[in-house]
């Protein structure tokens, strides 16, 4: 069975987890201004990578690790896109 | 599956659905490319749940700069806002 | 206001339709396989080598599909350019990139480079290969075009770099039709499983898609910056 648990603590990582997402979406729906979302945006992104970590912690895979990685890598390239497009200068 | 990852399911399908709704009714289409990432990002978790990494490692790839950055260079010719 | 109310509907619809996919209790590998699935998991190592089934499923058991949406990725580019060919906007003063972003990128972009090589040489063993590896060295060059001001690769090199890997890919598929009557067959030494030099062609196919993939999608993106 691939899903067992480590103890608790598993549940304290994903409580606070989705607690970091609803208040970000929160911030993404109301926020007044365009800089706003895009730093909720930011957020969201960051709490999906450690989602992908938690879940390969989760399924005890290693290779998992990887798509985490891409995110990581990757991830501030289009919030450096839109600051840019908001300067003017894409 | 487990309580854990139907927990974590809900709360993403619920971000899921507020990100398309806002891409869909929104006129500011930078706040639309904004949208359509989230999306993306959400996928990416769900197709990780569902034990496809290959999927998921392309969908995060895709999602986290190119899609994006098409997006904006296709919205700096058409304009920001749309009209009524 | 009543169109408000529609979209909601739809869209909660497709999120609930989404969550009962995560929801119904799916019995990964638990369940017995049958026909071409169970040949792919049973005999799949033995027969090409490639720790990830995925991957050799792809590039080898369905490997003219992959073929050919190479050739769709390759069609799409060509359409762009095409379709932007006439559309040269004139020089607008642009605000400078800062030092920070100009550094940064500089000395990420050798990185990114070497992640998406990370990519798509193990391609065989963890997930990925050819086209997210492709994507992510595109996105490295998309990180330079926003961040840095005289940044331009050379159109020549980026197609003929297209050209040369779409050549070498046909030309691996009639190496396998020469050598073991059967387009794209596995002729290289198998070697051993989960080691990097393992799995026959399915790493030189990798390679292969990788700078195809990623010469496309820079030259799409270098065509939508000069539009």
């Amino acid at each position: 069975m691939p899903y067992e648990i480590y103890g608790l603590t598993v549940y304290v990582y994903v409580g606070l987890i989705m607690l970091g997402v609803l208040f970000s979406l929160v911030r993404f729906v109301a926020g007044p201004s365009a800089p706003d979302r895009v730093v909720a945006t930011d957020i969201l992104t960051t709490i999906t990578t450690v989602v992908l970590v938690v879940l390969a912690l989760f399924f005890k895979r290693q290779i998992y690790l990887d798509v985490a990685l891409v995110y990581a890598v990757l991830a501030f390239t289009a919030v450096v896109a839109i600051a840019r497009f908001l300067e003017g200068g894409l | 599956m487990n309580n854990l990852i139907l927990f974590m399911g809900f709360g993403l399908s619920l971000v899921l659905v507020v990100a398309t709704f806002v891409v869909w009714l929104s006129k500011d289409l930078l706040v639309a490319i904004l949208g359509s990432a989230v999306v993306s990002l959400v996928a990416s978790i769900f197709f990780l749940i569902l034990q496809a990494p290959d999927v998921a490692i392309t969908e995060a790839a895709i999602g986290a700069g190119l899609t994006t950055g098409i997006l904006l260079y296709a919205m700096k010719k058409a304009g920001r806002y749309e009209d009524d | 206001m009543i169109r408000k109310i529609i979209a909601f509907l739809v869209v909660f619809y497709f999120g609930y339709i989404l969550y009962s996919f995560i929801a119904v209790n799916f019995p990964f590998g638990e369940r017995p396989l049958k026909g071409v699935a169970a040949h792919y998991v049973d005999k799949g190592i033995e027969e090409e080598g490639a720790t990830n089934i995925v991957t050799s499923i792809v590039t080898l058991y369905r490997g003219f599909d992959t073929l050919g949406e190479v050739t769709v990725l390759f069609l799409a580019a060509t359409g762009l350019g095409l379709l932007l060919a006439g559309m040269k906007e004139e020089e607008k003063e642009k605000p400078e990139p800062t030092l920070i972003m100009e550094t940064t990128t500089r000395y990420l972009f050798p990185l990114v480079l070497l992640f998406g090589t990370y990519i798509f040489i193990h391609g065989h063993l963890t997930p990925g290969g050819g086209f997210p590896a492709g994507v992510v060295i595109a996105t490295g060059y998309f990180m330079m075009f926003i961040a840095q001001k005289q940044f331009k690769p050379s159109e020549y090199l980026l197609s003929a770099t297209e050209s040369f890997a779409g050549t070498l890919y046909v030309i691996m598929g009639l190496l396998g039709l020469a050598l073991a009557f059967s387009f794209l067959a596995n002729v290289m030494p198998l070697g051993v499983p989960n080691t990097v030099f393992s799995a026959g062609i399915i790493p030189v196919i990798y390679i292969i898609i990788g700078f195809k993939v990623g010469s496309e999608m820079t030259g799409i993106l270098a065509h939508l910056k000069e539009a």
